[in-house]
Parts: structure tokens; C-alpha cells; sequence
């Protein structure tokens, strides 16, 4: 009996071993970018993978972004977190502070044949903290000047460049107004992000270096939120929200009544389509120096996972091999934050905006969004404000005095 | 033969009009969205009746994502685990109004204050125990949570003690058990109160999100809120599509009340839950 026992687990011991050397690796992955549009894109990308890497096959959950979250949190919390998934920059941070995510660095570092350089350096910096590489970025967005061609001719306009500052934009859009045919000159949304951009471009900032401090409240940045409201009460080149009407900035830019429109790349698509008339893009003008928004999706490794490596080879291949990113370009499923010119020449080629290589050139003053961990406040209590000073109730002094106060008990 | 209408009832029927007015409106306005086209939904002045109503939302539906996978998870997880809820809730409910045992009381009040624990707080060891299982991504993770309750024990307990005892003491002298009362006499007795729990139970079940979010990791488990979900864009939403998946994901529900509406009116009016 006791032999039979004994012969019995040295067979399942054997038996255990033996499928331990044939055993692929399986990386567990989880994205939100990908469902419900992109789905057969992963799919394809996932197959190229395993095709060079025998040895490792990806399974990945999907969930829809705002919901994305709650379920990764209880997957960590219980200890079951995905070997690598998808962050937005915002959670990024948080996730990187509460140290759920694996530092990459000493697997990029003995990973010979591979360079970072292939990656937009900006863009891979957004991903770090403290010194440390915590992720790969995967794609990116941001945001540019629109501009409608033929209302530059019609008034006679030179088209914007890469020279113009806040003085250049005005003069323009001054005379591209024409009230008579509901035409608008410029047009930027006020709010916390275009606000955080656009105290950039006037050399402020919220905060100080290290975030320790609160500078909302600077001259710069009143100086900055007044040449937003000021444009809209004061030279009205940009219509307030009764005169839209309840439309939105996009629909009027596409029915011609904005001719410059500070407005995401994500609408690419939708102006290309529906828009009947020539337009392009430019950098935004400053007034002190450039700043241009930056919004990225990154990868990480999970801190607890036990395939680090595997899952680390996966990352690198979704966001760098050249397979996936010609299937991203392709099906336009977000832009590779790649900087070889040769894979994303199947990005420049397409025919609208003819300027495409501006998406990449705003990467060079990218300024990323002031996380801290009490974002949503932070969002609320500056957007509340802002807009506070939109309808004219606060001068932008009083507003931005008021958000400094009431952020910096939550820093 | 009608009685004639007193002024105050003309004031009641006018009040509950509105009140049905205020109730109906968004489901008037989701179906409305459903039928139609991308530009129709934010045109000013609101239109609820649309211009050029379009089916087109109810096809793309099911081209865009696999809504009958989802509507059979749904019915399947829903039916299942309100039949197991129901049976559950009244044997549990049956023995501590009847069956007198040790610790009777602490057991069922202990058991009553779960209800204060919210589904939050529990998410994360449930998570973490059907995962040890091995349960994960599978029906029984998505049924056996929701098969058992401390309200619904709670309810039919209240029901059982309200029952009049000489009934089942009959059954004992004939000889009956517990077991033979129970599927016999009680049963037969709390079926208002059954169906009243086996409403609330298939609704919660049927409009559970968060729990079948967490457990599913594939599309051929999910269920219709979890599905429909994945129509919520980040940057951009289709409402159209969304309100015609809701339209949809409702119509079960309306059947189940419209079904068990006599029972619900009973059952409210004779639980003894004041």
C-alpha cells in the first residue's frame, strides 16, 4: 500500500516537473482602451506577440474606463492583480505613489537589445516617479490649435505659425469675427484643463516644483485667466455659452462659425468626415513660452505579479514593436507614443490635417496635468472658480485667491 | 355601477396623475432617445417625440456587442439565484419563527445586523474567497452570493410567526415533520410573501452591476448591465445605442412586475412590514 502511495506521487512529482519545463508563461493583462471598438486590434496584436514569444501567452479582461478602475482596485486589493495593465496618466501616479506598481528599470536595464529611445522621451518620462521607470507609455493625445482655412482667406488672415503668441492670435481673430455672419474668431474653453495649459503658456504654474506649495494665486496666472475671460467679455472674438447656444465647440467649428479652435486630436476623425471646408493645425501660440496639453495611457507591471518578466516582454511589444504599432495606426485606435519616424509615417500620411507632424512637435512643451492625491477635489474646487470668473460673479483675482485658499488645506 | 366623482377624488386622481407624469418621464424620454439618430438626441428644443423615429439603435446593438449572450447570462443568473433566494430565505425564516433551538435569538439578530454591512465592505474578501475557489469568470460566482439574505429571512420569519399555529400543531398530531409542514402548509401559506421576495430579489439580481463587474473577465459571462456598460465611451457616448440596450435590458423586468403585480400589492399589504 505504502509503495503504491509513494510510486503514486513520484509519478504526479514527475508528472508535475516534466509540465513545468514544457509550460508557457501566461501574462495576464488588463486594458480599458481596447473594449468595445478595438477588441479584434488586441486580438491581433496579442497573436503577433505569441508568435515571436512561444514560450508566453497573454489573456486579458476588459472593462469599460469608468468602470475600470473599481474593478483593478479590488482585483489588487485582493491580491489577485493582472500581471500588467493599462493606467491613465492621473491614476498612474496614484498607483506608482501607493506602490502597487513593479519598477521597470532593472528589467530594462539587462535588457540589451532594447533602447528607450525608441519611445517619445517626454512622453516615457510622464510614466516615471522619483527617478524610477514604473511605466511604459502606450499612447498619447493632445490638443492643438484648429484653424479654418477658408475663413483665413476669406478675411484675408496669414495662417497661424509656430511664431505666433496670444497678441498674434487676438489680432486675428479680431478680424476674423464677423458678428454679422455668426462667425467667431477663437475660441478655447474655459475650465481646469484648458486652464492649467494656458497659465503654462504665460509661464505659471499651480503649484511650485515639488508640489509643496500652492501658486495658483499668481500674478502670472491672473494675468492668464484674465486673457481667457477677456476674450470672450472684453474683445468677444469667442462666444459665451448663451450664443453657442448649447452646442458644442466642435459642432460650430465643423458648421464654419469658429475659425480657430483650441480643441483634442481625437477629433481628428470627426472633422476630416463632417467638416466642409479646408482646415489644419498649428502649435498653440504663447505669450511668455509654448505649453501644449499632453494626455497618455501607460502600461505597468504589477508590483506582486510573479511573471514580471513575461509581463514586462508583453508591454515592450504592445507598445514599441512595430506590429502593433502599424495595427494601432491603422485602425486608429490612439496614437503610439513612438519616436521613429518610420513607424509613424502610416499616421503622417493620412490627408487631414495636412500639418499632422504638429501632434508631435506640441510633445516638445508638453506640460502633464498637476496630479495630487486629492485630484478630484482639486478639479472641483479650481473648475468651480473658473467658472465663477467665466460668468463674470468673481474678477479672475478674487477667483484664483479664492481656489488658492481652499486648495491648500487638501495639498 | 360607477359612483359618481367626488371633488376629492378629482384632486386625487389629479395628484397621482402628476405623480405618474414625474415617475413616466424618463422612460418616456429613454425610449424616445432609443429611436433616434446621433443628431436627433441633442437638438434644442427637446423633441420628445422624434422627428424621424429609426430602428437603427436596436440593430446596432446587436451588431456591436453580443446582447444575446448578455440577455441569456442575465435571465439565466437572475432566475436562478431568486429561485435558490426564495427557497432559502423561507427555510431560514421558517425555522427561526418555528423551530426553537440554542441561540435562536443572538443567531438571528446577529444575522439581521448584516444587513448594516454594505456591499462595499464585502467586496474584496468575496472577491478574494471565489478566486481561492476558483470560481472566477463563472455562474455559480455570479448566483451564490445572491441566493441567500438576511432581509429576505427576515421578511418571511416576520411572515411565518404571523401565521396562526394551530394549523401546523393539526399536521403534528397527524404525524407530519418539519420538513413535510414546511413544504405543505408553510409554503403554501407565505406564497404572497414569497413572490413580494422573489420581486425584490429578481430586480437586485437583475440590476446587479458591481458584483458581476468585478467576477466576469469575459464577454460570455457578462451580464446585461456589465455589457451595456462597455457603451459608455471615455471620450464620446452613442446615448442613442446606451437607451436602446436600456430599453431592452427593462422590458424583463416590466414583464416580471406586471406578472406579479396582484402578489406585490398582496404581499406589501399582509408581510406586517409597517
Amino acid at each position: 500500500m505504502h509503495k503504491l502511495t509513494i510510486g503514486l506521487a513520484a509519478l504526479l512529482l514527475a508528472g508535475a516537473t516534466s509540465t513545468a519545463v514544457l509550460a508557457e508563461t501566461t501574462v495576464k493583462y488588463m486594458t480599458f482602451s481596447a473594449a468595445p471598438d478595438y477588441i479584434s486590434q488586441l486580438d491581433a496584436t496579442i497573436k503577433a506577440f505569441e508568435a515571436a514569444h512561444p514560450d508566453i501567452k497573454v489573456t486579458y479582461e476588459t472593462a469599460a474606463f469608468a468602470d475600470y478602475f473599481t474593478k483593478l482596485q479590488t482585483m489588487i486589493a485582493a491580491g489577485q492583480a493582472p500581471d500588467a495593465f493599462e493606467l491613465n496618466y492621473e491614476n498612474f501616479v496614484s498607483f506608482a505613489n501607493k506602490g502597487a506598481l513593479a519598477d521597470l528599470g532593472p528589467l530594462l536595464s539587462s535588457d540589451k537589445s532594447f533602447s528607450t529611445s525608441i519611445y517619445n522621451p517626454t512622453a516615457l518620462a510622464a510614466f516615471s516617479q522619483a527617478g524610477k521607470q514604473y511605466g511604459l507609455v502606450e499612447s498619447f493625445s493632445n490638443v492643438v490649435l484648429f484653424y479654418n482655412k477658408d475663413l483665413f482667406d476669406k478675411a484675408g488672415v496669414a495662417y497661424p505659425t509656430a511664431d505666433w503668441t496670444w497678441k498674434d492670435e487676438l489680432a486675428a481673430a479680431q478680424k476674423l469675427t464677423d458678428p454679422a455672419a455668426g462667425v467667431w474668431g477663437d475660441f478655447a474653453p474655459i475650465q481646469f484643463w484648458e486652464f492649467y495649459k494656458t497659465i503654462a503658456q504665460n509661464g505659471g504654474s499651480m503649484f511650485n516644483a515639488d508640489k509643496t506649495e500652492v501658486t495658483l494665486d499668481s500674478q502670472a496666472n491672473v494675468e492668464a485667466l484674465q486673457w481667457m475671460v477677456d476674450k470672450v467679455n472684453k474683445y468677444h472674438v469667442t462666444p459665451t455659452d448663451s450664443e453657442m447656444g448649447g452646442q458644442g465647440d466642435g459642432d460650430l467649428f465643423k458648421a464654419g462659425k469658429i475659425a480657430m479652435l483650441r480643441t483634442g486630436i481625437w477629433m481628428f476623425g470627426d472633422f476630416a468626415a463632417n467638416a466642409k471646408f479646408n482646415w489644419d493645425i498649428a502649435l498653440e501660440p504663447g505669450n511668455t513660452q509654448k505649453a501644449h496639453h499632453f494626455f497618455a495611457n501607460g502600461v505597468a507591471v504589477s508590483a506582486t505579479s510573479a511573471n514580471q518578466q513575461a509581463a514586462y516582454e508583453w508591454l515592450k511589444f504592445l507598445t514599441s514593436s512595430k506590429d502593433a504599432v502599424d495595427i494601432r495606426i491603422k485602425a486608429g485606435w490612439e496614437l503610439p507614443a513612438v519616436s521613429d519616424p518610420a513607424y509613424v509615417k502610416g499616421y503622417l500620411d493620412q490627408p487631414m490635417p495636412p500639418s499632422r507632424k504638429v501632434v508631435f512637435e506640441a510633445l516638445d512643451s508638453a506640460v502633464t496635468p498637476p496630479v495630487i492625491n486629492n485630484w478630484n477635489q482639486l478639479t472641483d474646487i479650481v473648475g468651480k472658480e473658473l467658472e465663477a470668473a467665466k460668468l463674470g460673479q468673481k474678477t479672475p483675482q478674487q477667483a484664483l485667491t479664492d481656489a488658492a485658499a481652499a486648495v491648500r488645506p487638501i495639498l | 355601477m360607477r359612483k359618481p366623482l367626488r371633488p376629492a377624488d378629482v384632486l386625487t386622481y389629479l395628484l397621482l396623475a402628476a405623480g405618474a407624469v414625474v415617475m413616466l418621464l424618463p422612460f418616456a424620454w429613454m425610449i424616445s432617445t432609443s429611436l433616434k439618430s446621433g443628431e436627433a438626441i441633442f437638438v434644442a428644443p427637446p423633441q420628445l417625440i422624434p422627428a424621424r423615429p429609426t430602428f437603427d439603435n436596436y440593430s446596432r446593438i446587436f451588431d456591436g456587442i453580443p446582447m444575446g449572450t448578455f440577455l441569456v447570462n442575465s435571465v439565466l443568473v437572475s432566475v436562478i439565484s431568486t429561485t435558490l433566494m426564495v427557497l432559502n430565505c423561507a427555510m431560514a425564516g421558517y425555522a427561526f419563527a418555528r423551530i426553537a433551538f440554542p441561540g435562536r435569538q443572538v443567531i438571528f439578530y446577529a444575522y439581521l445586523a448584516t444587513l448594516m454591512i454594505p456591499q462595499q465592505v464585502t467586496l474584496v474578501p468575496l472577491f478574494a474567497l471565489m478566486t481561492w475557489l476558483g470560481w472566477g469568470n463563472t455562474y455559480q460566482a455570479l448566483i451564490l452570493p445572491a441566493s441567500f439574505g438576511a432581509f429576505g429571512t427576515f421578511l418571511l420569519r416576520q411572515f411565518f410567526m404571523n401565521l396562526p399555529r394551530e394549523v401546523e400543531e393539526a399536521a403534528f398530531i397527524d404525524g407530519a415533520g418539519h420538513v413535510r409542514i414546511f413544504f405543505s402548509i408553510g409554503l403554501q401559506l407565505a406564497r404572497p410573501a414569497l413572490a413580494t421576495l422573489a420581486v425584490f430579489a429578481f430586480m437586485a439580481s437583475w440590476n446587479s452591476f458591481l458584483w458581476p463587474l468585478i467576477i466576469t473577465s469575459s464577454q460570455s459571462m457578462m451580464t446585461l448591465p456589465v455589457g451595456l456598460s462597455f457603451l459608455n465611451g471615455r471620450y464620446a457616448t452613442d446615448w442613442n445605442v446606451l437607451m436602446a440596450g436600456a430599453v431592452i435590458g427593462t422590458l424583463p423586468i416590466l414583464a416580471v412586475y406586471v406578472f406579479a403585480q396582484r402578489f406585490i400589492i398582496q404581499g406589501l399589504a399582509t408581510t406586517g412590514l409597517k
